[in-house]
C-alpha cells in the first residue's frame, strides 16, 4: 500500500481473522482481509451475537459503530449487503461486517448493543428497505415525508417519480408525476474495446488476463486488493519509476524560453513512454 | 427624493474632499430651512421606504447559507443598505432563498413566505435555489425555488460569493425604484 | 318529574370501581386548588435562526424542562449518495465540497484518499503536505464559524463579528488557492489541482503570526472567562465517556468527553504522521469543554500549518500517472498522448479496480468517512457517506433531558451541526 490512506493498525488484520473466527463462531460465513480491510461475513441471524462479542472480547473490542451502509446487489438472491463498520479505540483497528438479507427477512436489530445504531438502522432503511426487527423506532428519517420507494436501491429512477410545485387554484404544494425539460445525459463508455461483456470478432486474443493494469487509472479485471499485492511485489522487484513528468520531452522548456524553432525529432533522444507497454492485458487508448 | 447629479462646489480645492450628492443634500437642507416643509411625490416616499429598509428574511437552507452570513458580517456589512436580518418572516420584507430546497422542506418555504406581510420580494440565490443546479436529477430536490414562490431576482453562483448577493440586493432596490407604486 | 326520583338512589350505588378512581389520591393527582398541567409538544424549526440550517426539532417539555426531543431530520436531503453512484469519481468529487459546506477541504479529504486507497495510488510528497496545510486552514475557518456561532446562540454578539473577519481572511486564501471562495474542488485523486504561488504561502505565514492570534485570541478572551458564558456553558449536556463511545461520537465531541482519539495523530493520513501537534482532552464532556476543545485545536492547527510551512518541499503537486491525473494544458499543446490522456479523463474518467474500502479522516467535526464500493467501472457502485453529525444529533434527546429549553441551543451550538453534511 502506497497510498497516503489513514494508518490504522492493519497489521493486527490476520490476529483479528482468527479472534473473530473463535468468537463469533458458526455464524460467521467468511472473514478475509481485503485491500487491507478485515470483512466478515456474518449470518443476519447471529448478529447481535457476533457484534456483542466483537464489542466485548478482550482481544477484539470493538468499542464504536460508526456506521450502517447498506449496498444493493439485484442480481443476488439476497440483495441487499449492510455492512457495520466498527472501530476499536483501545487497538486501532476497523472492521467490516458484512450482513446479507432481501426485502422481507428482517436483521435483527443492533440497537441494543449500540444506541448509535437507531438511527443508522433508520436510514438503510429508509433509502433501501431492508427491515430490522427489534427496532423501536424504524421510520423513515432523510426522505420526505410521505415518500413512496426506496431511493438507493439500484431500481429506483435517480430523478424519482413525482416532483413539487405550489399550486396556485389549491393553495398548497402539490406533487406531480416528473417531467423533465432536459433528460439527464449518460454514456456507455464501456466500449467493445475494452471491458463490454461481449468480444468483437477476431478479437479474442484480448483475453482478460491477471496483468497489472497499465496504469493505476485504467480499466483491469483485477479487483483492488489483487492490485495493490501486485504493485507491491511490483516495486519491490521493479526499479522505482523512470520519470516524474512522463511528457517532458528533455529540452521543450528552453526551447519555449528561446523561441527557438523545433528541432527535427531525430536530434533528440526518443524518451520512454511510461504509457506504451507492450505487454498484453487490454489495449484501452 | 431623486438623487440628482453630484454637484461640486465651485470653490473645492482640488484636494479638499467633498461628501457624494453634497448639492443635493445642500439643496435638500435650504429648502427645509426656508419653507419648513420637504413636497415629493408619494411614489418616491415609498419606494425611499421600501429600498432603503429591505429587511430580509434569513433563510438559509444550504452552503448558500454560509454567503449569507458573510454579506451581513463587517467585511460586506449589508446594514449599510439599510437590509438587516429577521428571524421573523412577519417583520421582513424580502426572502433570501438560499441553498437547495429540498421536497421535505418546500412547504415550510412556502408557508414562510405566506406569512410575510406584504410588499414581498424573494432573491433566490444560487444555483440550486435557481433551478437545482448540482442537484437538478435528484429525487428529492426541488427543480428551481420558482416553483414554490415567485422569484424576483436570481443571483447566479454555486454558491454567488457575497458580492454577488449584494450586488443582487442593490438591483432589486433598483428594481423597486423602477416598479414602485403603493400597491406592489 | 315522575323520574327524578328513581335516578336519585342510582347516584348513591356507584360502582366500587368508580367510587375508587372518584376518590384515588396519589401526589401526582391534583388536589384542590391545584392547577393541572400537562406536558405540551412544541416544534423548533425547520426555520430557527438556532437550529444552524433546516433542523427540526419536536420537543416535549414540562414547563421549560424538556422531557424528550424527537430531532427531524432529512430537510436538506438532496440525494447525493444516488447522485454520485450516476457521475464518474472526477464529477463525484465536488458534491464532497457541498456536504459539510463549513469544512469543504476536509470532506474531499476522505473522499481522494478512499479513490487512492482502491487505486494504490502514490501521492507526491508536496501534495500531501499541501493537502494537510489546507485541510488544517479548513479546521480553522470551520472553528470559527462553529465557535462564533456558539458564542451568538448563548447571546455574546461581538466575538461573532469578529472571527467571521477570521473567516473572511481564509476565504480569500482559498480564492487564491483554487479560485473558489467556498467550493474548492481542490483535493484531487492523485495530489491537489495546482500548485499554490510562494507569494500565498507567505502571506498565510505572516497571517498566521499576526492577525489569526491577535484577533482570535482577543474574541475568545472575551467569552472564555466570562461568567454569564459559563453559566450557559458548564455542566450543561454532560456527556461520559462510556456514554460517548457508546453513541458513536468522534473529533472533538469525543475528546471533550475526555477520550483523547484524533485520528490524525491514531490513524496518520498524508503527513500527519511528521507533524507535532498535541490533542485537547476535555475533562467532564460538557458544552463548555466542547467549545475550549475547538479552541485549543485552532491554535493545534495553526502549529500544523507552521510546520507544514517549513517542511514542504519542492515538487510535483500530483501524481504523474495519467491515467488518473489529468496532463498540463502546457503538456497538451505539445504532446498528443497528453491531448489524449486529457480527453479521456475527462469524459469517461478513470477506472478503480472492484473492492470495498472504508476511509475515515478526521474533519473538523469529527470522523468524517466514506465507504466506497468499486465494480471497476469508472462510476462508483456505492458511495456511502459517514457524516459527523449523524451520530451526535442522534444523541441529541439524551443530552438534553432534563436541561432547560434554552440550553438546547448551547448544546447545539456545541455540537457543530451542519445539515448538508448530516442529511447529504
Amino acid at each position: 500500500m502506497i497510498a497516503p490512506a489513514p494508518a490504522w493498525a492493519t497489521d493486527l488484520n490476520d490476529e483479528t481473522v482468527e479472534a473473530a473466527r473463535a468468537a463469533i463462531g458458526s455464524a460467521l460465513l467468511d472473514a478475509r482481509v481485503r485491500v487491507g480491510e478485515v470483512q466478515l461475513f456474518v449470518h443476519r441471524d447471529g448478529i447481535v451475537a457476533a457484534l456483542t462479542a466483537l464489542r466485548d472480547t478482550p482481544g477484539l473490542a470493538y468499542q464504536q459503530l460508526m456506521e450502517i451502509a447498506g449496498v444493493d446487489y439485484p442480481d443476488r438472491p439476497e440483495r441487499f449487503d449492510v455492512v457495520y463498520n466498527l472501530l476499536s479505540v483501545t487497538r486501532n483497528h476497523r472492521v467490516q461486517v458484512h450482513v446479507a438479507t432481501d426485502e422481507d427477512h428482517p436483521i435483527p436489530s443492533v440497537t441494543g448493543v449500540w444506541p448509535a445504531a437507531g438511527w443508522l438502522e433508520r436510514e438503510v432503511y429508509d433509502l433501501f428497505g431492508v427491515l430490522f426487527e427489534g427496532n423501536p423506532d424504524l421510520r423513515r428519517i432523510l426522505t420526505d415525508y410521505g415518500f413512496r420507494g426506496h431511493p438507493l436501491r439500484k431500481d429506483f429512477p435517480m430523478t424519482g417519480y413525482v416532483e413539487l410545485r405550489y399550486s396556485e387554484e389549491e393553495k398548497r404544494v402539490v406533487y406531480e408525476p416528473v417531467k423533465l425539460a432536459q433528460d439527464f445525459r449518460t454514456f456507455d463508455f464501456l466500449s467493445p474495446w475494452e471491458g463490454a461483456e461481449y468480444g468483437l470478432p477476431g478479437d479474442e486474443k484480448a483475453a482478460p488476463g491477471a496483468a497489472l493494469p497499465q496504469a493505476k487509472g485504467a480499466q483491469t479485471p483485477l479487483a483492488a486488493d489483487a492490485v495493490v499485492k501486485a504493485g507491491q511485489a511490483q516495486s519491490d522487484t521493479k526499479a522505482p519509476a523512470a520519470s516524474s513528468e512522463p511528457y517532458a520531452k528533455t529540452t521543450a522548456e528552453s526551447r519555449a524560453d528561446t523561441g527557438k524553432g523545433a528541432n527535427s525529432p531525430d536530434a533528440e533522444p526518443k524518451p520512454a513512454n511510461p504509457d506504451v507497454n507492450p505487454g498484453k492485458g487490454g489495449q484501452n487508448q | 427624493m431623486h438623487s440628482g447629479p453630484v454637484e461640486l462646489k465651485a470653490d473645492a480645492g482640488p484636494n479638499s474632499l467633498v461628501p457624494p450628492d453634497q448639492g443635493f443634500f445642500d439643496s435638500l437642507n435650504g429648502e427645509l430651512t426656508d419653507k419648513g416643509y420637504l413636497v415629493t411625490t408619494t411614489e418616491d416616499l415609498f419606494q425611499w421606504a421600501r429600498t432603503g429598509s429591505l429587511w430580509w428574511m434569513s433563510f438559509g437552507l444550504a452552503c448558500c447559507a454560509v454567503e449569507m452570513i458573510h454579506v451581513n458580517m463587517p467585511r460586506y456589512d449589508l446594514e449599510r443598505f439599510g437590509a438587516a436580518p429577521r428571524a421573523s418572516p412577519r417583520q421582513s420584507d424580502v426572502m433570501i432563498v438560499a441553498g437547495t430546497l429540498c421536497n421535505k422542506m418546500a412547504p415550510a418555504l412556502r408557508r414562510v413566505y405566506d406569512q410575510m406581510s406584504e410588499p414581498k420580494y424573494v432573491i433566490s440565490m444560487g444555483s440550486c435555489a435557481n433551478g437545482g443546479g448540482y442537484y437538478h436529477y435528484s429525487y428529492s430536490v426541488v427543480r428551481g425555488c420558482d416553483r414554490v414562490v415567485p422569484v424576483d431576482i436570481y443571483v447566479p453562483g454555486c454558491p454567488p460569493t457575497a458580492e454577488a448577493l449584494l450586488y443582487g440586493i442593490m438591483q432589486l432596490q433598483r428594481k423597486i425604484r423602477r416598479s414602485g407604486s403603493i400597491e406592489r | 318529574m315522575s323520574d327524578a326520583p328513581t335516578m336519585a338512589p342510582a347516584t348513591t350505588t356507584v360502582d366500587p370501581y368508580v367510587d375508587d378512581v372518584l376518590h384515588l389520591e396519589t401526589p401526582a393527582n391534583p388536589t384542590e386548588g391545584d392547577v393541572t398541567i400537562q406536558n405540551y409538544t412544541i416544534n423548533f424549526g425547520p426555520q430557527h435562526p438556532a437550529a444552524h440550517g433546516v433542523l427540526r426539532l419536536v420537543m416535549e417539555l414540562d414547563g421549560e424542562i424538556v422531557e424528550r426531543i424527537d430531532p427531524h431530520v432529512g430537510l436538506l436531503h438532496r440525494g447525493t449518495e444516488k447522485l454520485i453512484e450516476y457521475k464518474t469519481y472526477q464529477q463525484a468529487l465536488p458534491y464532497f465540497d457541498r456536504l459539510d459546506y463549513c469544512s469543504p477541504l476536509c470532506m474531499e479529504h476522505s473522499y481522494v484518499l478512499a479513490v487512492e486507497k482502491l487505486l494504490d495510488l502514490e501521492v507526491p510528497l508536496r501534495a500531501q503536505y499541501l493537502r494537510v496545510f489546507f485541510a488544517e486552514l479548513t479546521r480553522i475557518s470551520n472553528h470559527m464559524l462553529n465557535l462564533g456561532s456558539h458564542i451568538m446562540d448563548v447571546g455574546a454578539m461581538t466575538p461573532n463579528l469578529w472571527l467571521f473577519e477570521i473567516r473572511e481572511d481564509c476565504y480569500t486564501f482559498f480564492e487564491r488557492m483554487s479560485g473558489a471562495r467556498m467550493h474548492h474542488n481542490y483535493f484531487r485523486p492523485g495530489g491537489v489541482h495546482q500548485d499554490v504561488p510562494l507569494k500565498l504561502l507567505t502571506d498565510i505565514a505572516d497571517w498566521l503570526d499576526t492577525r489569526l492570534p491577535r484577533i482570535f485570541e482577543d474574541a475568545i478572551s472575551m467569552v472564555a472567562d466570562n461568567r454569564i458564558f459559563k453559566q450557559r456553558n458548564v455542566d450543561i449536556a454532560t456527556v461520559s465517556r462510556e456514554d460517548a463511545l457508546a453513541w458513536g461520537f468522534s473529533g472533538p465531541m469525543i475528546r471533550a468527553a475526555g477520550v483523547p482519539w484524533d485520528l490524525r495523530k491514531s490513524q496518520p493520513y498524508d503527513v500527519y504522521a511528521k507533524m507535532d501537534f498535541d490533542i485537547p482532552v476535555g475533562t467532564r464532556g460538557d458544552c463548555y469543554d466542547r467549545f475550549m476543545v475547538r479552541v485549543e485545536e485552532v491554535r493545534q492547527s495553526a502549529r500544523i500549518m507552521r510546520q507544514c510551512l517549513a517542511e514542504m518541499p519542492d515538487g510535483p503537486i500530483a501524481s504523474d500517472d495519467r491515467k488518473v491525473v489529468p496532463p498540463k494544458r502546457s503538456e497538451m499543446k505539445r504532446s498528443m498522448e497528453a491531448l489524449i490522456h486529457h480527453f479521456k479523463l475527462y469524459t469517461e474518467g478513470f477506472h478503480v479496480p472492484a473492492g470495498e474500502v472504508y476511509v475515515a479522516t478526521e474533519s473538523p467535526k469529527g470522523e468524517f468517512g466514506v465507504y466506497l464500493v468499486a465494480d471497476g467501472t469508472n462510476k462508483p457502485y456505492r458511495c456511502k457517506i459517514r457524516p459527523t453529525a449523524f451520530s451526535h444529533l442522534q444523541a441529541m434527546d439524551f443530552m438534553s433531558r432534563g436541561h432547560m429549553l434554552a440550553d438546547t441551543t448551547a448544546i447545539l451550538g456545541a455540537m457543530d451541526i451542519v445539515f448538508g453534511e448530516c442529511d447529504r
